[in-house]
């Protein structure tokens, strides 16, 4: 059995969204068994890259756990949507770097962590050269 | 115990390597330390200090005494001799007579003779001409237990503070460490924003919730403009420009000039200590550099006016144009007078124990330029112009480490006077989704 792994599909493929546009896709857990999965979060979120310590805010955040009674078929992709804020938007700068991306972690048993993104740009601020 | 625990880890992207469980737990252990250790304080001293003196002053009975001895009892302490009063006292209760050496419930010894010698200089040793018995107040619960003042010490509150820091330290300590215990960055981002959105001091205000990440700039909107809609604040005011320069100026120097002293004294004396001079040399050079730096930044503060600048709109948005008036006063001949809108990056970043600022402009675009005019006092310079907003501009930007900020700068290049620079915040805010991709 291959390692366990999260692939992300955003629906049309889309990459770059206006603001106020939906994201909406789904996600798949691949080589977990249902029975090791305790938990699965789902997050659209931005984080920072750079010079700078990471700074890190979530959009969106959903969270199924069993220790809550949550029923979580780790074999059946599961779908996320979310209307996409204003701001921050996507940003390359010189030093500072905004990023956006839909993460799921995965909380299987006996403490291990399963983590997958998908990077998408919010809007299009042009690439800062320097 | 690696089932349980895994040792290493490693995270791209985050400087930590190691278990995150075993982080933890450490953590929760080190601060269960500071607040065990700040209850046992803080239990042993309310009940060696606190107590017996609430139950001398209210569950002690009164009685009186006879003063058979008095004395100073000595004792060496780290920093010198300490004292303590020592009355020899005998009362009788319930027909027992009773033999006790007391003065206060502490019976601590401290430094200061003098102030113990007027205590005892209080009481007289018994004798037929003597006074009359002194009041004396006992624990009912063990009549040996006897005292000749009641009263609170002010000093044991103060003491407290010590096993109070531990405990809040603790307290606290434990408190993050099962916020954080187990929980992705993501949900706890999302748990802090949720209380963001609560907002009960209503500090972040609608722009917050509307603009995520953005400033919301409401300090730059609270002044109405005289021609035009706002008046911009200034970053920094000279005043306190000139303020910090002075105080940096004079520590330094001050504590230069000790060893300058020094220095000199030898040379003058003919015992010129060659090391100490060439080593004070770069100190004096910085000395220098920060009295120049002070004298520009008075003659700026005194001598070039106030600079204003109002808008005819804020916040902005990528693309627009807004109308801007500078002003200056002064008496002033001015070579040139610049109005910049620049953006610069800011990112904070923790080396070893110090945290470091950096910042990169991105942009820099001349708005306004005149050249070769003149200032006269009570009649301002004041130019209009148009203020463009690139279209493809990053908006302001403010995380806890990084920074995307606008500013309007308006640089001076006055005739016999400094070169000097004011720097004026603006916001800009995206073009909420018109612009977008």
């Amino acid at each position: 059995m291959s390692d366990p792994g999260i692939i992300i599909r955003f629906d049309g493929n889309g990459r770059v969204y206006r603001s106020g546009e939906t994201l909406s896709g789904e996600y798949l857990l691949r080589s977990v068994a249902p029975e090791d999965v305790k938990a699965v979060e789902a997050s659209v979120l931005w984080y920072t890259e750079g010079k700078g310590d990471e700074d890190l805010a979530v959009h969106e955040f959903w969270r199924r756990s069993t220790e809550d009674g949550d029923f979580i078929d780790s074999s059946r992709p599961a779908r996320f949507t979310t209307t996409l804020p204003r701001s921050p938007l996507s940003y390359d700068g010189a030093i500072v770097k905004l990023r956006w991306c839909v993460r799921v972690r995965v909380f299987l048993r006996r403490g291990k962590e399963v983590v997958g993104q998908k990077t998408f740009r919010l809007g299009d601020v042009p690439v800062i050269r320097g | 115990m690696a089932r349980f625990f895994r040792y290493y880890g490693k995270k791209r992207g985050d400087r930590r390597t190691g278990s995150r469980t075993l982080g933890s737990a450490g953590e929760a252990l080190f601060f269960a330390v500071f607040l065990l250790l700040g209850c046992g304080v803080g239990t042993a001293m309310f009940l060696g200090s606190v107590l017996p003196q609430w139950r001398v002053n209210y569950e002690y009975v009164l009685h009186t005494c006879k003063v058979i001895d008095r004395r100073i009892s000595e004792k060496q302490g780290d920093s010198g001799t300490l004292y303590r009063v020592d009355i020899e006292i005998e009362y009788e209760i319930d027909g027992q007579g009773y033999h006790e050496v007391t003065y206060d419930v502490q019976r601590a010894y401290s430094s200061g003779k003098e102030d113990k010698q007027a205590i005892l200089d209080r009481f007289t040793v018994y004798s037929d001409e003597a006074p009359g018995p002194y009041p004396c107040w006992y624990d009912p619960e063990d009549p040996r237990k006897v005292v000749l003042v009641r009263g609170f010490s002010w000093w044991i509150w103060l003491v407290f503070i010590i096993p109070a820091s531990f405990v809040v330290i603790g307290a606290g300590g434990l408190i993050y460490t099962w916020f954080h215990w187990g929980k992705s960055a993501e949900r706890r981002a999302a748990i802090a924003r949720r209380a963001r959105q609560r907002d009960p001091f209503k500090t972040n205000g609608q722009a917050q919730r509307d603009f995520p990440g953005v400033p919301a700039g409401g300090e730059i909107t609270n002044s109405p403009g005289t021609k035009l809609q706002f008046r911009l604040p200034i970053s920094t005011s000279p005043g306190w420009a000139v303020f910090g320069a002075a105080m940096v100026c004079l520590l330094w120097n001050g504590i230069v000039s000790v060893f300058v002293v020094v220095v000199v004294r030898g040379h003058l004396d003919g015992e010129p200590n060659w090391f100490l001079t060439l080593f004070m040399i770069p100190f004096v050079l910085v000395g220098i550099g920060l009295i120049v730096y002070f004298i520009r930044q008075f003659l700026v503060a005194t001598g070039v006016g106030p600079t204003t600048l109002e808008i005819s709109d804020h916040p902005l948005h990528p693309g627009e144009q807004c109308r801007l008036l500078v002003c200056q006063s002064g008496r002033l001949d001015v070579n040139s007078l610049t109005v910049l809108l620049v953006c610069e990056e800011e990112a904070t970043y923790r080396q070893g124990t110090n945290t470091r600022t950096e910042t990169r402009e991105v942009h820099r675009q001349t708005v306004l330029r005149h050249e070769d005019f003149e200032v006269r006092r009570g009649l301002p310079f004041e130019a209009e112009c148009l203020l463009s907003v690139p279209p493809g501009a990053m908006h302001s930007f403010k995380s806890d480490h990084n920074e995307i900020g606008w500013t309007l700068l308006v640089q001076g290049d006055v005739a016999g006077w400094p070169d000097y620079q004011r720097a004026f915040p603006i916001i800009i805010r995206p073009n909420d989704g018109k612009g977008d991709a």
